[in-house]
């Protein structure tokens, strides 16, 4: 889809597509690391949690397009992106933010703005989502000739949400951004997260640390040995006591 | 006794042959951050070009110039087709991307300079000029031949409009992006086959037009490629791998120690001097002498 196109302003005046996996499998060689998961993004923030080496980032990098799946169907909306390349995805609205973070570090914050806004051809186009990214993040005004190497990881989560906002999504697949920060930061991330909900967007969230994440979360998947053990709301959650126990640590 | 106007004049044709190695570094730097291959056929585009202007001059008026933007479209295109098929050995399942790279060009290189061989022979051939035939007076330091002058007056311009690209448009961002992830360039919508080809298409591009100045300077051969991939190695461990603006003034070491050691020294002793600094470098400083573990 092209950038800011009468068709992508109204659906983010609307709620975003539907992101839904269905039947999913895939693996790496001869590994097969997810086994038939069901996901789709609900209205806010949609957390994945599971134990290390679950597939938890796995199953992103399918909905991303970065890991092909071997069997299974996504879509967003009526649009099937089950053979889709990553730029495709992009271009149909869903950004994702890599663990970390995953700035360039060697290019500048108005840089790392201007490859968020590849897809974009239109130079007014660009302007007013560069515009919405700085009334998001005003920290970055002063930073955008900084290399962001030399930014705090705060600064760096917010180039790279803002560099995903860049993209026009309304739907973003965010793989751990507490990780890496420190404690005094981590509820600073999160507070990015939830701007990114409050102007209208769907998130998929995988996160380490279950207990901020919950406290965020509309929805909640649990994804154990590549196979999905939970699929529904905090509350529901609440009643689980083995799984709250056993997976989540709580 | 060493004589000034000697060392000026040595110098200065250093820094002459520095102006034209960094065309042939800088593409093969960047082929190493986007591509993630160290290309063993970098000499061998240099060899190309060279036998390009060797035979394409005498069929436009006998000026070797001429041959230069025809070289660059020429072997632009040549990168933008052979690109895919290092794509395929050096991505999918495939273990050892790197070396399969290596193993790929090096049987590339092998697969040129054998083609030139049986095509045109061993014998050297001239890259013929009439406008650069004379000399030009620098500073009071003596008269160089004005094909060195200007040959490296459009080295040092084709990497400025190089440059320019890379740190001036969103594709050069994106192509930097790529060489330092390619698979977040990926996320943020890049199509990174397409930038892939275009900067083999450039390095190919670059490096075969400093081969038709360089066979002005000198002469072609289809022995010749051997050398110029060794100077591209000396430049990329000179500026740290990868690492662009170091490139600059790699080049220039390079063209100054080999202009002051073939004069001071002997130029048998050329690739000795050469290797041994890097060998010293490797010791000291393996991350290089100007990078810092950066690829942009």
């Amino acid at each position: 889809m092209s950038a800011d196109t009468p068709q992508q302003t109204s659906r983010s005046e609307a709620s975003p597509p539907v992101l839904r996996a269905e039947g999913i499998v895939t693996g790496y060689g001869d590994h097969e690391v997810i086994h038939d998961v069901d996901i789709q993004s609900h209205e806010g923030i949609t957390c994945l949690f599971g134990p290390n080496g679950s597939g938890k980032s796995t199953l992103l990098k399918t909905l991303n397009g970065i890991v092909p799946i071997w069997e299974g169907t996504i879509t967003y909306g009526d649009v099937d992106l089950s053979n889709a390349t990553p730029d495709e995805i992009v271009r149909e609205g869903i950004a994702t933010v890599p663990q970390g973070g995953g700035v360039f570090g060697t290019l500048t914050v108005e840089e790392n703005l201007r490859v968020g806004g590849f897809t974009v051809s239109e130079q007014d186009a660009y302007r007013r989502r560069r515009e919405e990214v700085l009334d998001a993040f005003p920290a970055l005004e002063d930073k955008l000739g900084d290399r962001a190497s030399s930014l705090s990881g705060g600064q760096q989560m917010m180039v790279s949400l803002g560099r995903a906002m860049m993209t026009g999504a309304d739907t973003f697949l965010l793989d751990e951004p507490s990780a890496g920060l420190s404690p005094a930061l981590v509820e600073d991330a999160f507070e990015l997260v939830e701007r990114l909900v409050d102007r209208g967007a769907r998130v998929i969230l995988i996160e380490q640390n279950v207990t901020a994440a919950l406290r965020l979360a509309d929805h909640v998947n649990i994804l154990v040995a590549g196979e999905l053990a939970f699929d529904g709301s905090p509350a529901e959650l609440s009643d689980e006591e083995e799984l709250m126990e056993v997976y989540l640590g709580l | 006794m060493v004589s000034t106007e000697l060392l000026s004049q040595s110098i200065i044709n250093g820094l002459l042959l520095g102006g034209i190695y960094v065309t042939v570094g800088v593409g093969f730097a960047l082929v190493f951050g986007v591509l993630e291959i160290i290309d063993f056929a970098v000499g061998e585009y240099v060899m190309l070009g060279a036998f390009t202007g060797a035979i394409v001059a005498p069929m436009v008026g006998g000026e070797g110039l001429l041959v230069v933007p025809l070289a660059f479209v020429a072997f632009f295109l040549v990168g933008v087709v052979i690109q895919p098929f290092i794509h395929h050995v050096t991505t999918g399942d495939r273990p050892m991307p790197l070396l399969m790279g290596l193993v790929f060009t090096f049987g590339l290189a092998t697969f040129m300079r054998g083609s030139i061989l049986t095509i045109f022979g061993p014998n050297t051939r001239n890259v013929p000029t009439n406008a650069l035939s004379g000399g030009i007076e620098i500073g009071g330091l003596g008269t160089f031949p004005e094909v060195r002058v200007v040959t490296a007056v459009v080295g040092v311009l084709s990497l400025v409009a190089f440059m320019y690209y890379l740190y001036r448009t969103t594709g050069g961002t994106a192509i930097r992006a790529i060489a330092e992830d390619r698979d977040i360039a990926r996320l943020m919508g890049v199509n990174i086959n397409r930038y892939q080809s275009i900067a083999y298409g450039v390095y190919a591009g670059l490096t075969a037009t400093g081969g038709v100045f360089i066979g002005l300077i000198y002469s072609a051969g289809p022995g010749m490629g051997l050398q110029y991939t060794a100077f591209a190695f000396f430049m990329i461990v000179l500026a740290g791998l990868g690492y662009l603006p170091g490139i600059i003034i790699s080049g220039i070491v390079l063209g100054l120690a080999q202009s002051l050691t073939a004069v001071y020294l002997g130029g048998e002793l050329v690739f000795f001097v050469l290797f041994g600094m890097i060998y010293v470098l490797l010791l000291v400083r393996p991350e290089g002498l100007l990078g810092k573990g950066e690829v942009a």
